[in-house]
């Protein structure tokens, strides 16, 4: 079966006075109908530039500068901006990672979603009000016909999360790219949204693309993850594979700095260092530094990605 | 030994309009909300989204004007007190905001960003100004070659640790800090709770940690305090919270916890519908969703008492609460 959404050596770089900042340095990945593949790495790996490179809304001074991303056979990158936009909050939406920057802060939050509603599904006005309504309640957003009327100011943090969600949804999109959907939730209502999802993966076969820090979120929900690591993927495999047998370091690390509930109150193992800046990447594999594994070959080249059994991928020299 | 900070009976009402643009409604976002804080201590607050922290976070600073209640810091009395005689008292309570988009000005360079408190509060100038940034951008996990980017270039986790380090910039006594980890991942996560408990331990400062992340609430915080619906439910220290609930929200917030172990075995999300705070239910706001409810929930508001050693709940049956915890 061909995959819903295929990404093959996607390169999205930024051209600052500074220099050249690969923030996706070459990866690629795949996600069929009804899958969630979760994307997971530290902070400033390139997690929200990959999401926006799969929209093409990559901000400047940041270009996608090679790739091919393939939508139901069609390569995005080949479209005219025309058929993009229609694509776009249609048949692929975006939940992005700071709401404020989907919401209008001098619009009723209702009426930023009845917009999604007119532009991509065409109904009537009373249709839109009833579906606007409808979406915020199965957000979870108490009193929806009062909370619609509200600018974004007037809402919790969560709240605005979950007006973005709704906005999301609102097109019915056949792909929809989570940028941690619920890091600003708790996780009462966390679990209602992840609730949410899974059932729209299973009733209209929606694929996710889902980011998240939270290994507990990801583990209850991806099928697939990937690891990311300084604009690579690193480590992909199915998500009961990774997490009973991660095999990279990094991946390793990751793991084990979860704080866990109930574990005695020490102090937090961080995987030591920095991620190396995107602009200034050292040779050889980026983690190096970082590695308590490293040995001569890390500092060489970068490793290729390996697979090292049927559908486990590592990018290590440990494993070449 | 006197609290840093006592807050008592703290309430806070916004106007919200009607459906069809009439009729208003009172959204009572804080209600009679009471805590305080000694030196050195940090104090986590957890609870719904929606529920009021991040107001209470703002009420205590007096970003914005409580209905009523009283909140002493250091010896003076915040509420009352006008803007002008607040600004000595600026510096000693900084803010970490729960939307780092939102909260720094796009147009300054992060150099600038981190350096404006230090001038504003005349902390340090010229060759030392510049030092002194550079050693709070390491200090977040960040280098001098980020200080003349602008906000707009950073990732969501790399903005968040900018405004970490504007508000540990004055050095100042109290930090309530909104959300401070949750955009940032595991590694970093780490790396910022420990540098915020190095640097309480050394500068003695005192932190209100909002978060709805139980499992990092429980690494910082020395008392946890659970609200729900403005209301707060149920506080005690931190190790007792997490052992033996006593609040039957504070139980059901410790059984949704997801797990990072594959399987997928979802947890069932708490029974009952999300109430709203413009119309919260009667008696204990709790009631439609609590597995110990009994009539007099329906009818009674519970105070929040003493339950022994200090161990503070808001619940009729708080001697029951325990029965549904899954571990
Ligand atoms: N406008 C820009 N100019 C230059 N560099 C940028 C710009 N926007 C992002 N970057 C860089 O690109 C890299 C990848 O950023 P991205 O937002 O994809 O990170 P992320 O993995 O989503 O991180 P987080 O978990 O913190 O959200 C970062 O190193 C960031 O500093
Ligand atoms: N300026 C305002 N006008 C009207 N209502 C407001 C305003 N600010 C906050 N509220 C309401 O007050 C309630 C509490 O909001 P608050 O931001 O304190 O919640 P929170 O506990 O921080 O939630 P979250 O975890 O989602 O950030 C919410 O119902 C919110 O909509
Ligand atoms: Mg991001
Ligand atoms: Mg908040």
């Amino acid at each position: 079966m061909t995959p819903l959404l295929e990404v093959r050596n996607l390169k999205t770089f930024f051209f600052t006075d500074g220099g050249i900042t690969k923030a996706v340095g070459g990866i690629d990945f795949s996600i069929h109908l009804g899958e969630t593949l979760a994307l997971v790495g530290e902070s400033g790996c390139g997690k929200s530039m990959t999401a926006l490179s799969l929209l093409r809304l990559v901000p400047s001074p940041g270009r996608i500068v090679e790739g091919e991303i393939l939508f139901k056979g069609d390569d995005l990158l080949r479209l005219p901006p025309i058929e993009m936009q229609r694509i776009r909050g249609n048949r692929i939406a975006m939940i992005f990672q700071e709401p404020m920057t989907s919401l209008n802060p001098v619009f009723r939050v209702g009426d930023q979603i009845a917009e999604v509603l007119q532009l991509h599904r065409g109904l009537n006005q009373g249709a839109i009000a009833e579906q606007t309504i409808e979406l915020l309640h199965q957000v979870g957003i108490p009193e929806p016909e009062l909370r619609s009327r509200d600018y974004p100011h007037q809402l919790s943090g969560g709240m605005r999360q979950r007006v973005v969600i709704a906005m999301a949804l609102a097109g019915k999109p056949q792909l929809l790219i989570a940028d941690e959907p619920t890091t600003a939730l708790d996780v009462t209502i966390q679990a209602q949204i992840m609730d949410l999802l899974d059932r729209l993966r299973t009733e209209r076969s929606m694929a996710t693309l889902l980011i998240s820090h939270d290994l507990g979120i990801v583990a209850e929900n991806a099928d697939k993850v990937a690891i990311m690591y300084a604009g690579l993927i690193v480590e992909s495999a199915t998500t009961e594979e990774l997490f009973n047998h991660p095999l990279h370091p990094y991946t390793e690390g990751l793991l084990a700095c979860v704080p866990k509930l109930g574990e005695e109150k020490k102090r937090l193992a961080p995987i030591p260092g920095q991620v190396p800046s995107a602009a200034n990447l050292p040779a050889g594999c980026s983690f190096r530094e970082r590695c308590p594994y490293a040995f001569s070959p890390c500092s060489k080249k970068q490793p290729s990605l390996q697979e090292t059994s049927p559908g486990h991928f590592v990018r290590c020299w440990k494993y070449q | 030994m006197k609290p840093l900070l006592e807050v008592s009976s703290l309430s806070k009402s916004f106007q919200v309009k009607g459906p069809l643009g009439t009729g208003r409604k009172q959204l009572l976002a804080v209600d009679q909300v009471s805590l305080h804080l000694h030196q050195g201590e940090t104090l986590g607050l957890v609870g719904e989204s929606g529920c009021g922290k991040s107001t209470t976070g703002k009420l205590i600073l007096r970003l914005i004007e409580p209905d009523s209640g009283s909140i002493r810091f250091d010896g003076s009395e915040l509420s009352g007190m006008s803007q002008r005689q607040l600004r000595p008292l600026r510096r000693e309570m900084q803010m970490v905001f729960q939307d780092p988009f939102s909260s720094l000005n796009p147009r300054l360079k992060v150099g600038e960003l981190i350096a404006e408190p230090l001038q504003i509060h005349r902390l340090a100038k010229g060759a030392q100004l510049r030092s002194e940034t550079i050693r709070l951008l390491k200090t977040v996990g960040l280098g001098e070659e980020h200080l003349d980017r602008l906000p707009h270039e950073f990732s969501g986790g790399q903005r968040q640790r900018i405004g970490i380090a504007r508000a540990l910039a004055v050095k100042p006594k109290l930090i309530v800090a909104d959300e401070p980890v949750s955009a940032l991942d595991l590694s970093i996560q780490a790396q910022v709770i420990n540098l915020m408990r190095d640097i309480q331990q050394e500068f003695e400062l005192t932190y209100l940690f909002i978060a709805h992340d139980l499992a990092v609430v429980q690494h910082i915080s020395n008392r946890v305090a659970v609200m729900y619906l403005g209301r707060i439910v149920e506080l005690a220290a931190t190790d007792t919270i997490y052992r033996a609930p006593r609040h039957p929200y504070t139980e059901a917030l410790l059984n949704a916890v997801p797990v990072p172990k594959p399987g997928k075995t979802r947890r069932p999300p708490l029974a009952g519908e999300i109430p709203s705070p413009l119309e919260p239910p009667s008696g204990c706001h709790f009631h439609p969703r609590c597995p110990y409810a009994k009539q007099v929930c329906r009818e009674q508001r519970p105070e929040l008492v003493d339950i022994g050693s200090g161990h503070l709940s808001a619940c009729h049956f708080h001697a029951e609460v325990g029965r549904f915890r899954r571990s």
